[in-house]
């Protein structure tokens, strides 16, 4: 999405003040903010990345998402093990926490 | 014969006149008395002895019923006593009719009473036994999830110290494998 375009979008409805504008720049912004999403991944592992891992996983998600993906890399000890990465809607969790919450929910 | 009976007549009268003499008696006043005697005789029977007679025969009338309504009354109470025999045989017989009736439905209510107890006894039975089904199946889902959830605490605890630098990356790996081309 074109930052520049977004501001444009958002100048207009403001100086216009059509009546139920602030509807729109709120629907506006709920849409910008999911695509944002969509093209923001997040990666999350228990431990540091090595680099050559951490180049392979962004040539991945470049590959599965397009080059203009945005990429938040996180330390979360709480996982354990393994990685969990989220972008948008889709979550790709290897994590061993998540496989421990499957392991007590069977019980 | 008629000769000898005036001369038996003339030394009895003659004897009856010395008699008379020798006691007094007057004729006159004799005929006189027995006449007042027979008035009164007349007059007692007449006025005494007849009704007296009548009373007494009244009474020996009432006593001759009396005798036969004692006859009857006999009768009656033998007639009465048999009846009351009779009644009381009849009313044996139904009292001994009732009685059996009452066992056999006092038997019909203990059998249903007792049908109905081991009904209730079945019912209480049976709940007790899904109660308890039911609390075992809980106690083992409760255990299920206390054993899992300490496994998983103990796993997490032991997972996190055990995993090598190795681990993490080719766990890190697969995950990115995941990932679509």
């Amino acid at each position: 999405m074109d930052e520049g375009r977004v501001r444009q979008v958002v100048q207009l409805l403001i100086e216009g003040r059509h009546r139920g504008y602030l509807a729109l720049l709120s629907g506006f912004q709920r849409l910008v903010r999911l695509d944002r999403q969509a093209h923001t991944a997040r990666v999350e592992t228990a431990v540091p990345l090595p680099p050559d891992l951490l180049a392979s996983v962004q040539a991945r998600l470049a590959g599965a998402y397009g080059t203009g993906i945005s990429m938040q890399f996180a330390v979360l000890p709480a996982l354990i093990g393994g990685m969990r990465i989220r972008v948008g809607s889709d979550v790709y969790d290897g994590s061993v926490q998540s496989e421990l919450a499957a392991l007590e929910k069977s019980f | 014969m008629n000769a000898l009976v005036l001369l038996a007549g003339q030394q009895s009268g003659g004897q009856i006149e010395k008699i008379t003499r020798t006691f007094g008696v007057d004729w006159s006043h004799l005929l006189a008395q027995i006449i007042s005697f027979c008035i009164v005789c007349a007059l007692l029977y007449r006025w005494a002895y007849r009704p007296i007679l009548r009373v007494l025969a009244e009474r020996r009338k009432q006593i001759a019923q009396g005798l036969a309504n004692t006859e009857k009354i006999k009768a009656e109470l033998a007639r009465t006593e048999a009846h009351r025999q009779e009644v009381m045989l009849r009313a044996n017989v139904q009292a001994t009719s009732i009685i059996e009736e009452a066992h056999a439905a006092a038997a019909r209510v203990q059998q249903q009473e007792t049908q109905k107890a081991i009904a209730a006894a079945e019912q209480i039975i049976l709940k007790a036994r899904e109660a308890a089904t039911q609390d075992y199946e809980q106690m083992l889902a409760e255990l299920k999830h206390e054993v899992g959830r300490l496994v998983v605490q103990t796993t997490a605890t032991v997972a996190g110290k055990v995993l090598t630098a190795e681990d993490q990356r080719r766990l890190a790996e697969e995950t990115a494998k995941q990932l679509p081309s």
